[in-house]
């Protein structure tokens, strides 16, 4: 019963989310799907790299530290039909994410909308 | 343990919804990215579409829920697990519960037994159908392919009037053979599958029993429905049937998805580790 209310509300998270289609070859249980948070940083690198895209970048906090963060997105092959290319996003680019952190308190994302110098970027194709 | 999920997950859901006004809905495919796509735009949503043409599947399709038909669960399940479970038998109860799936959300994938994700093993057919890529439809005279874009997992259906096999290979993708029922109806029946892989990607069962009824219904030039039943009377008690519905995408082209070790190495890299292969 746990599986499948966990499961159930699981469901409902990415139908208000408006997550769309699937995201991912694997599940989200690794991250904190209680809570999302919005990051602002500088981009340091892009993966466009099998099974997802991945990006690198930093974070400057209040007391000026800096956190080196990475964000996963889908497949680069959906990506690329969407318009993406391995180039969309450059080091030194300005983005602001919208995901969810790993439950262990690493600093990665399971990214659900992402914006970069030039806007809003899709996170499938249609 | 799970269950204290619902409150948090319910309102993290409300709180992204709140922040479209920082980060407003994806853009359109094709648009607001830099420099597009090297393989063009996805079409626009599709208009009045033209007649289907006859005994013609030829095209890439793209698996898209219809307003009010299905659900998020055709990301992992064939019916709504909630409302429709599948009728499984003893065996099959048994082997559900060992199940620990990671795409229902429930195992992470260092948890997970998932065969397909821990071991980069074919999925089987019909849980091909779950991986959220494009396939292609390839007809020839005697055989039409089934080109998944997934690991470019292929099936050769025959069409040369041959009977399924009475005594198959036990293989992962099984034994197919099509014939057109009528000008926009194809249906594939197959056979012959070992029993390491999951009927879909919550874990349930299936025996080498299993046999697979496909049918293919071209509703015009865009749209099309696949119909599927399970039968497996070792592990489901009645046949498990289902409807998934597809788009056609003729700018696209099949890329490259490919279960290699970069799956396994996300393991790492869901952890919180950088390992994974350039």
């Amino acid at each position: 019963m746990t599986r499948k209310l966990s499961f159930l509300f699981g469901l409902i998270a990415v139908l208000v989310i408006g997550a769309g289609p699937a995201l991912a070859h694997h599940g989200g249980a690794a991250f904190d799907q209680s809570k999302t948070q919005t990051l602002t940083g500088t981009v340091t690198q892009l993966d466009f790299v099998n099974p997802h895209v991945v990006v690198w970048f930093d974070v400057k906090g209040a007391d000026g530290t800096t956190t080196k963060w990475s964000g996963w997105l889908t497949a680069p092959n959906k990506l690329q039909r969407a318009g993406w290319t391995k180039n969309t996003l450059k080091p030194g680019d300005m983005l602001t994410v919208v995901g969810n952190q790993q439950k262990n308190g690493s600093p990665v994302l399971q990214i659900r909308k992402i914006a970069g110098p030039e806007g809003d970027l899709p996170t499938f194709e249609q | 343990m799970r269950t204290r999920v619902i409150a948090p997950t319910l309102a993290a859901a409300f709180a992204l919804a709140a922040s479209a006004t920082l980060l407003s809905q994806a853009a359109p495919a094709g648009q607001g990215a830099r420099g597009g796509g090297a393989r063009g735009g996805a079409p626009a949503a599709a208009a009045a579409s033209a007649p289907a043409p006859a005994k013609d599947l030829s095209g890439i399709w793209m698996m898209r829920n219809p307003p009010g038909k299905n659900g998020p669960w055709t990301n992992f399940t064939y019916t709504d697990p909630m409302k429709a479970p599948p009728a499984l038998t003893e065996w099959g109860q048994a082997q559900f519960k060992l199940a620990k799936d990671s795409n229902g959300g429930n195992y992470t994938l260092d948890e997970t037994n998932d065969p397909v994700l821990t071991k980069c093993y074919p999925p089987g057919v019909p849980r091909v159908y779950f991986h959220p890529y494009p396939f292609e439809v390839i007809q020839t005279p005697k055989q039409t392919l089934l080109v998944y874009e997934y690991d470019h997992w292929m099936r050769r259906v025959h069409t040369d009037g041959r009977a399924l096999p009475t005594d198959p290979d036990l293989i992962w993708m099984g034994t197919s053979v099509g014939r057109w029922v009528d000008d926009h109806n194809f249906q594939v029946e197959t056979v012959g599958f070992n029993e390491k892989t999951w009927l879909d990607r919550l874990g349930h069962a299936h025996s080498d029993q299993l046999k697979v009824t496909e049918n293919f219904r071209r509703i015009d030039r865009d749209h099309l429905e696949l119909d599927i039943k399970m039968e497996d009377p070792k592990a489901l008690a009645r046949p498990w049937v289902t409807t998934f519905y597809y788009e056609n995408r003729p700018q696209w082209e099949l890329g490259e998805i490919s279960c290699s070790g970069d799956y396994l190495d996300w393991t790492q890299v869901e952890k919180g580790g950088k390992e994974y292969k350039r």
